[in-house]
């Protein structure tokens, strides 16, 4: 019995990637539809935060991706770009990986047009810039030192969605959509120096760390995971990529339960009987 | 030479560091004008970093090819994927899309890095799977109190698990979205917080002494 109990520890492990293969893609092939029922307390907050913003306020949008977190965090930008289109807030994106550029073009694709907005007058985006930090601290005395032209070369200054705009204290918030460390410093370079409002977006492994900052009222709302995206998606009445990935998790997830309950289950049996 | 060699390094140490930190605190025409241009040399300083590394990656997967190591002929797609990605790059100027129309480098970034960087990530969701059956071992109080915290968290995460927790634990009237936020807001607060302090400190003091030269590690030994 008990040897016969271990051989479960030295399963070949080909045979729960199958497992976990079947189980991913049941859901995408026969969707289970089920209803997300709750919306966090930080997914609203962010909401909220965004939400209450006059129309032309000027936000900026540092989306720091690349296509490793897109499931999670592509669908949370786009949910977040559709809020600021329907509010009519003024949008500007810029981004510090380079593996951000194309994901953030496949977004400007189409999404504007849906809402009538026109690039440079609504909305402008920025080329990749690197050294994070040190191009955080310029924009604080002078966005065009840094951005001097927009993505098609434009010279960003005399775009008409960046009049009145010069420094952060022009700008009515700052959303970063990231699964790298960069809202740590869009947090302590940016949020708390020059007083600029911060709501984040991240992947859902990394959302339990932002805690203490949204506890302090540093982080104004945050977007975890793919739940947040849906949260989000649900919030602005547009379902999307967030909603139909969170139907293959479910069962993904159940599945990790599942072994780690199995695998505890022989353990104790093996030692106890 | 030791003058040259190692006091003038401490002494520009000192003086940057010293500035720099004091520049964050005063809000002057003269410490932002200061901090912009220390910005841009770091910005040029970095782009000599990323050209450092492109090198010291092509020598190494260069020598690897060349002594024919084992594995070697993976070393050939770092060469095949840096070109297919920085030739189009070169030929469109850096443009993904124009005139609405998806150039090279947009073509190459949707049909290979996104599929690649994609792929080697949705890799790492097997071996999580895997990896939590055979050593996700309950052997300690401690392990227990973490299996407990995971379980809840990783079953309200979808809402299969919401319908799970309220079929079977409906009758206490608590949400499992109210336990997440418990967790979150309180024991897992706690335990980052004091890891943000820790790290905090640390970093204030590495600082500090580099700045004051008493750590000297990054001259090298000379």
């Amino acid at each position: 019995m008990k040897e016969k109990l271990e051989k479960f520890f030295k399963i070949d492990r080909r045979w729960i990637f199958l497992l976990l293969a079947v189980v991913l893609f049941v859901p995408i092939l026969k969707p289970l539809g089920l209803p997300n029922k709750t919306i966090s307390r930080d997914t609203q907050n962010a909401f909220n935060y965004l939400d209450k913003l006059p129309a032309g306020s000027f936000v900026l949008f540092s989306l720091d991706y690349d296509p490793s977190t897109r499931p999670e965090l592509q669908p949370q930008a786009i949910a977040a770009i559709r809020h600021a289109f329907k509010k009519n807030l003024r949008v500007a994106v810029v981004t510090y990986i380079a593996g951000s550029t194309g994901l953030i073009q496949q977004i400007f694709e189409k999404l504007p047009a849906e809402y009538g907005k026109v690039n440079g007058t609504d909305y402008a985006i920025f080329p990749y810039m690197a050294n994070a930090t040190a191009v955080m601290t310029q924009m604080a005395s002078d966005f065009y030192g840094i951005y001097d032209k927009d993505q098609d070369g434009r010279d960003a200054k005399s775009l008409p969605v960046m009049k009145g705009v010069k420094t952060y204290k022009d700008m009515a918030m700052v959303v970063n959509i990231t699964g790298t460390s960069m809202l740590d410093f869009w947090v302590a370079y940016v949020g708390d120096k020059y007083k600029v409002p911060v709501v984040g977006g991240v992947t859902a492994i990394s959302q339990p760390g932002y805690g203490p900052y949204l506890q302090t009222g540093q982080l104004k709302g945050l977007i975890g995971g793919m739940k947040g995206a849906a949260e989000y998606e649900s919030l602005v009445k547009e379902p999307g990529k967030g909603t139909s990935g969170i139907d293959a998790l479910n069962l993904a997830h159940l599945l990790v339960l599942g072994l780690i309950l199995t695998s505890n289950i022989i353990l104790l049996v093996i030692r106890y009987l | 030479m030791k003058f040259i060699k190692k006091h003038i390094p401490l002494l520009i140490v000192l003086v940057v560091g010293v500035l720099t930190l004091a520049s964050y605190y005063v809000p002057n025409k003269y410490s932002v004008d200061y901090l912009e241009l220390m910005n841009k040399w770091e910005n040029i300083v970095s782009a000599f970093a990323f050209l450092l590394g492109l090198i010291s990656l092509f020598y190494s997967h260069y020598n690897k090819i060349k002594r024919k190591t084992d594995g070697w002929g993976y070393s050939l797609f770092v060469y095949v994927g840096f070109l297919a990605m920085v030739v189009p790059a070169l030929m469109n100027g850096g443009r993904q899309m124009v005139d609405g129309q998806v150039t090279s480098l947009g073509w190459s970034f949707r049909y290979i890095y996104n599929a690649l960087s994609a792929t080697m990530f949705a890799v790492l969701a097997f071996y999580i799977v895997s990896t939590a059956y055979r050593s996700f071992r309950i052997k300690s109080a401690q392990a227990f109190v973490l299996f407990v915290a995971a379980f809840i968290l990783i079953l309200g995460k979808v809402p299969l698990g919401q319908i799970i927790w309220d079929s079977v634990l409906g009758w206490t009237h608590t949400g499992i979205d109210q336990v997440i936020e418990w967790i979150m807001s309180v024991p897992a607060v706690a335990g980052k917080r004091g890891i943000m302090i820790g790290i905090a400190i640390g970093a204030v003091v590495t600082s500090l002494k580099i700045i004051f030269g008493i750590e000297r590690q990054y001259m090298g030994r000379d």
